[in-house]
């Protein structure tokens, strides 16, 4: 375990400020701060080492935090590469906790806990798509053009948004990130971006979250019955929830739900909870244990969720529930083969397009 | 960034001072908190509907809202925007009656209320002072800061950040020594963000101040609306430039200077005040 830790940010005006250390006897001087900055200034890496003033140690710092650093002071005995899953795990930690809730930032408790937060999951990187206006208008003009040169896809997205400014690399970093789509130089010239995933965000039934509720909390299993049927299948005339209504539909839930768990999932907090409460129904406490966020943090999570009908306490038995289950679900998109088949037919596509678009597809999907 | 505040005051149901502090002196202090009560007062008789309103007093602008059986007040130039220090009196009223007003209400001590009052009243100015390695940044630095310069060229790593020891246009300034050597040229984007004021020092030299152009271009890319100044450091070198050239060819504003000479400290600091006064001005007409 790190002998040592603090957590600095770079403000704008104050410079480097040390939020938090422990032991509360570790100084740091502006040069060690500096040099620590530097490092991850120079790289891309989350975790650097290096040795200054007679510490070695080992940082961290991701884009989600921008200006913060969690700094671990190792011992004389420590490995960074046998360690540094368990310290870039801790540094997201404190990092998110700050975001959250500085106040309950107790590092010598991370530390001798080892609480540790993974990194965005492929869910959450899904729900950047939808928290990106322009990202989620290039996936549905992907949609139809499933392989499109970069230069067009500029200009379109141009013209859709009317304002020259609008940044193409930003708009299509969401979708690269997720893997739902490659940017790449086809011949020397002409960069083009290829469909290779598709995805649907909706909420599910909580399936596995009910089935366990009739073990582990009987006392709610019937009234927590009623909750989802109520959302899902109403008694007529009430419409319950259609994720497959076409989104012109004017009762489609998509449009204006999608936005709302994009946010749920995207927000590291709410979807450790969420991931809690998909196995069964939890207790704060029990969510706080399963996720080495305090209670106070998951409380605010939960009732968050609350708003947007994710999930529902029991008050009696204190006990918290999934309600509907937010998903971002990833899926072959079958229907770009014949629109490929068309584009090279039109001479849309040039024949070593469509060919490096099908090894694109078969890398992807074969596993 | 913001404005001054010149003091804080709130007073509670029974008019008494529940807090106060000032940042800089103003009219005499018993006759205030006189007129302060009479104008608690006053204001239980209106309905400010939570808005925060403003009277002109002297060369003085009293902010002042009322909430529950609080009543606020900052004490501003009359000169400084308007619209910032409403915002900040709807920053420290929420700050108050969300965390501190039950203890003014129990009589009980407001621990920590002042350091977040200084979070919210203090003047701040960023002052960046960029250039190549060994041309004086921090040389200037000491100066400013009426420093005895060491003995030893020790170069800076990164950034060092100090305070100047006296306000300047009634705002703390604080002064950002960026590390000239070129392998610390990806943190200077960085480390401009947000100055008011960004200070490019030149040796004098045709060869520095032909390089110091793609100084004056990163900064009005990466703080646009920063006040940029030249300066043309090392007069006292028989091969300097002058500061008219320096200006000419940075085509910025450019003064002299001999940072190891104490005298220039007060001109030094003059420009530095003339630049934020002129950044706020220009501000203030955008």
């Amino acid at each position: 375990m790190p002998e040592a830790a603090f957590v600095v940010q770079l403000d704008d005006y104050h410079g480097f400020v040390v939020k938090k250390r422990y032991p509360s006897t570790l100084t740091l001087t502006e040069k060690a701060l500096n040099l620590v900055f530097y490092e991850h200034q120079k790289g891309v890496e989350e975790i650097q080492e290096l040795e200054v003033e007679g510490m070695r140690i080992a940082s961290f710092t991701a884009d989600a935090y921008p200006g913060w650093t969690v700094g671990f002071v190792l011992g004389s005995d420590e490995v960074l590469d046998s360690i540094s899953k368990e310290i870039s795990g801790m540094g997201r930690f404190m990092l998110e906790l700050m975001s959250q809730d500085p106040e309950s930032v107790d590092i010598a408790e991370i530390l001798e806990k080892k609480s540790t937060m993974p990194s965005l999951a492929e869910e959450q990187l899904c729900a950047q798509i939808y928290l990106t206006p322009s990202s989620a208008l290039l996936l549905e003009r992907l949609h139809t053009e499933v392989v499109e040169s970069t230069a067009k896809l500029s200009m379109w997205l141009k013209s859709q948004v009317q304002a020259d400014s609008v940044d193409l690399v930003e708009a299509i970093t969401p979708l690269m990130d997720s893997g739902l789509v490659k940017v790449e130089m086809v011949g020397k010239t002409l960069e083009t971006a290829f469909l290779l995933k598709d995805l649907f965000a909706y909420r599910a039934p909580p399936v596995e979250s009910f089935s366990k509720a009739e073990v582990v909390a009987p006392g709610v299993a019937a009234e927590y019955r009623e909750y989802i049927s109520k959302f899902f299948s109403p008694e007529p005339p009430a419409v319950g929830y259609n994720p497959t209504l076409p989104i012109d539909d004017p009762n489609s839930p998509i449009l204006e739900d999608r936005e709302k768990i994009s946010k749920i999932i995207s927000n590291t907090v709410q979807y450790e909870v969420l991931k809690s409460l998909r196995e069964r129904p939890r207790s704060v406490s029990e969510i706080s244990e399963h996720t080495a966020f305090p209670e106070r943090v998951i409380q605010n999570a939960l009732w968050a969720m609350e708003a947007e009908r994710i999930a529902a306490h029991f008050e009696k038995q204190d006990v918290w529930v999934l309600i509907t289950d937010p998903r971002m679900e990833v899926f072959f998109p079958e229907y770009v083969l014949p629109v490929l088949t068309r584009k090279l037919e039109e001479r849309k596509v040039n024949s070593d397009t469509a060919r490096r678009y099908l090894e694109l597809l078969i890398q992807t999907w074969s596993e | 960034m913001s404005k001054l505040i010149r003091s804080v005051y709130i007073l509670g149901q029974e008019d008494d001072v529940v807090f106060s502090k000032e940042y800089a002196r103003s009219e005499s202090k018993s006759d205030l908190v006189e007129f302060l009560v009479n104008l608690a007062q006053f204001l239980k008789s209106v309905d400010l509907e939570g808005q925060t309103e403003f009277m002109n007093v002297s060369i003085s602008r009293i902010f002042y809202a009322q909430r529950d059986m609080f009543t606020f007040v900052f004490i501003a130039d009359k000169a400084d925007d308007t619209v910032q220090i409403e915002d900040k009196m709807t920053q420290l009223v929420d700050t108050f009656m969300n965390e501190f007003a039950n203890l003014a209400t129990a009589k009980q001590p407001l621990d920590g209320f002042d350091a977040k009052v200084d979070e919210i009243a203090v003047t701040m100015v960023k002052v960046a002072i960029l250039g190549f390695a060994g041309v004086g940044k921090t040389t200037t630095l000491h100066l400013l800061r009426g420093e005895t310069l060491p003995l030893v060229h020790d170069p800076t790593i990164g950034v060092s950040i100090k305070r100047l020891p006296e306000e300047v246009q009634n705002a703390n300034i604080v002064l950002w020594d960026l590390a000239g050597q070129s392998r610390f040229s990806i943190l200077w984007a960085k480390m401009i963000a947000n100055a008011q004021v960004v200070v490019i020092v030149t040796d004098s030299t045709l060869e520095n101040v032909l390089r110091s152009k793609k100084l004056v271009s990163l900064v009005k890319e990466e703080v646009p609306e920063a006040k940029v100044i030249g300066i043309a450091n090392k007069q006292d070198l028989p091969t300097a430039l002058t500061p008219e050239r320096v200006g000419q060819i940075l085509a910025i504003p450019t003064y002299e200077l001999v940072a190891i000479d104490i005298s220039y400290r007060d001109r030094l600091i003059q420009i530095i005040r003339k630049a934020i006064l002129e950044g706020k001005a220009e501000t203030r007409a955008a």
